[in-house]
């Protein structure tokens, strides 16, 4: 009997060594988290005019990452989706590498989360851009992470990094156009998001959540003076922070549920 | 007994179901080379060497596919039989024909680097810097989407990826990574200074002594150690106006990556290794020899806020004063720092 008993604790302990590999549980649930992007409260839209105060905007493209994205659950434990670096956008056709190839008119403002721990959650912590050790080392390439998407280009090759974010189109103050593009990059540009819901939602297998973020490119905008200065990049260094800052004060959540 | 039996019988399966996830047999991993008196490499904890990735990278360095028109290697700037320079000041064998804007650096004992690629420092590590020649469209202009699918049509690639990665993939991120693997071997520590240094080889001639005299008193606030550079970032007084801001301030130095004004005019120190292999100098290419370079350093230093104070060893004045004897004696010592096994190594040559 002590025989089966020694025999019995061994396969235990062999089951449980392979069991890392194959968590099955029941409650997990699954979040649909979108990044709904607006101008004030209208939807943002390309290839139009748009007003925001004196300026009449045409945006040819939204691209930005999201990166290290966590739940936090309602006693303040954090549950980060591994792997989370995401491309949202919403973009026209994209020439990358001087022409070698064009990266296709894309939208999209939806990521899906899976295997999120049954539980109370009351916020949701995500970072614009793409993190130093990422950022610095173009080769780790997790998640959606790539040097295809045009996401890192010959510009910004002279320090071989990711753009955090773009925004580009055309401005008009009434008297001069001018073409636009405003970017962030850089370590110090990084930037941490904490969104608080109004409730706690429970998040397990019974149903899908929804989780809605506005990102409102006209707080984007704020202060950032496209006329004067139509290109925001590496070379306009406080110009640049000043975008970065915008960005990661100008997400809200519009629906928890 | 027979329940034993069965029992028995099932904890091979699990032990089985385990392993299958240990990777059975990795490739093998290579210890970075650390000569002699050489301070301990830069950290690499995202990409060990291995033979197999080793390999791969050579192979990859020396091959046409990397580039759009299949017309250039890394090699066709990087040769290895002039310490990966290529001899020219300024390059336009690239995609575009347009004159590169600098000097393609020598590349060896770069594991010890941990300050920046490029003569700015524009690139953190190998990883990232392979990028920037493979699509720059006055390099190699190589779609990537093209390169994976060039490579993949190789069935020699496909087993060395295989072989040299955990998720086998041929992908940008294992080229970037196979590349660094290879150039963090090319370690250059065979000069005769070296045999000399190591007690291997009888002593270096009085000239040549009084040039390691003269190079470790005036120079070796840069050059320093046995890498013979510090890996940081001065002005070295060879421009005196940094305010061209065209090509994004590759006319700027240092400035371009940190925007710090106090940055302006800065490059990475070179190393004074394998200099008689790699002609022309500056990040310009600007000094045809090494006695305009010396003569550079004796009276040809330009004033500027940013000039490094090392530079200023004329009583405060720019400028390092040396006569002609002197001259003569360090570019006698110089020379013995010309590693011409490295040079030849059939190690890092075209496979
Ligand atoms: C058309 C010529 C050309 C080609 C092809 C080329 N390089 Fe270079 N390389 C250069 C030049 C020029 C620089 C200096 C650029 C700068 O500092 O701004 C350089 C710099 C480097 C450096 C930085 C060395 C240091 O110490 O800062 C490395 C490493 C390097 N190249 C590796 C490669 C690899 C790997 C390839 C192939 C994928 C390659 N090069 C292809 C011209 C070339
Ligand atoms: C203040 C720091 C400093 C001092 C002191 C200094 N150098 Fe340099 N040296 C540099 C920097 C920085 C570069 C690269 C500058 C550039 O390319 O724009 C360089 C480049 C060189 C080069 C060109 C190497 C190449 O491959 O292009 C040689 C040769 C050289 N120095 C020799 C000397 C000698 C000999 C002395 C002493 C008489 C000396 N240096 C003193 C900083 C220094």
């Amino acid at each position: 009997m002590k025989k089966y008993f020694i025999l019995a604790a061994i396969i235990a302990v062999a089951f449980t060594s392979c069991k890392k590999e194959t968590i099955v549980t029941e409650h997990d649930g699954e979040a649909t988290v979108q990044f709904d992007a607006k101008v004030n409260n209208n939807d943002f839209v390309l290839n139009q005019n748009i007003t925001i105060g004196a300026r009449t905007y045409n945006f040819k493209n939204l691209r930005y990452w999201v990166s290290n994205v966590a739940l936090v659950q309602a006693n303040g434990t954090e549950v980060s989706v591994p792997n989370s670096y995401f491309l949202l956008e919403e973009t026209n056709a994209v020439t990358v590498q001087d022409g070698a190839y064009t990266y296709p008119a894309s939208k999209r403002e939806n990521v899906v989360v899976k295997n999120i721990p049954q539980a109370d959650y009351k916020a949701i912590k995500f970072s614009i851009g793409v993190d130093a050790r990422h950022n610095d080392n173009l080769s780790l390439q997790a998640g959606e992470l790539s040097q295809l998407s045009g996401m890192t280009n010959v510009s910004w090759m002279w320090h071989t990094s990711y753009i955090f974010s773009t925004l580009q189109g055309t401005v008009s103050d009434g008297v001069s156009t001018k073409n636009f593009k405003a970017e962030t990059g850089l370590n110090t540009n990084y930037k941490t998001v904490t969104l608080n819901f109004p409730e706690a939602v429970k998040i397990n297998s019974a149903k899908s959540t929804n989780l809605i973020f506005g990102l409102d490119i006209a707080k984007v905008l704020q202060n950032i003076d496209l006329i004067t200065n139509p290109n925001v990049g590496a070379a306009q260094a406080s110009i640049m922070t000043t975008l970065a800052d915008n960005y990661a004060g100008a997400f809200s959540v519009q629906l928890v549920k | 007994m027979k329940r034993q039996l069965i029992i028995l019988l099932l904890l091979p399966a699990c032990f089985a179901a385990c392993r299958k996830t240990d990777t059975s047999r990795g490739p093998v991993p290579v210890p970075q080379e650390v000569p002699a008196f050489f301070p301990t490499p830069a950290a690499n904890i995202d990409n060990p060497l291995t033979q197999e990735g080793i390999e791969l990278g050579r192979r990859l360095f020396y091959d046409k596919r990397l580039s759009g028109l299949n017309q250039l290697s890394c090699a066709s700037c990087h040769h290895p039989d002039l310490a990966f320079t290529d001899g020219v000041a300024l390059s336009q064998i690239g995609a575009s024909g347009l004159p590169l804007h600098r000097n393609a650096p020598a590349l060896f004992n770069m594991a010890w680097n941990s300050n920046g690629f490029f003569w700015d420092g524009g690139s953190t590590n190998l990883e990232s810097q392979a990028f920037a020649p493979l699509t720059s469209p006055d390099e190699m202009h190589q779609n990537l989407f093209q390169l994976i699918d060039e490579l993949k049509a190789v069935p020699d690639y496909v087993r060395r990826f295989e072989e040299a990665f955990s998720d086998g993939e041929i992908s940008t991120g294992n080229i970037a990574r196979a590349l660094a693997q290879f150039q963090r071997t090319l370690v250059s520590a065979g000069s005769r200074y070296d045999r000399y240094r190591r007690r291997e080889e009888a002593s270096l001639n009085a000239q040549e002594l009084q040039g390691l005299q003269l190079v470790q008193q005036r120079c070796a606030s840069c050059h320093d150690g046995e890498l013979f550079t510090d890996n940081k970032y001065h002005n070295n007084g060879i421009d005196a106006d940094f305010s061209n801001e065209d090509a994004e301030g590759i006319y700027q130095g240092r400035f371009r990556v940190t925007r710090n004004p106090a940055d302006l005019g800065k490059f990475r120190t070179a190393s004074l290794r394998n200099l008689l292999f790699t002609a022309p100098y500056m990040h310009d290419g600007r000094f045809a020899t090494l006695q305009e370079v010396l003569d550079h350093y004796d009276h040809g230093v330009k004033e500027s806020t940013t000039l490094d104070p090392q530079m200023r060893q004329r009583a405060g004045q720019a400028g390092i004063p040396l006569d002609n004897n002197e001259k003569q004696a360090i570019i006698k010592y110089l020379a013995t720092l010309t590693d011409t096994a490295f040079a030849r190594n059939p190690r890092f040559a075209a496979p």
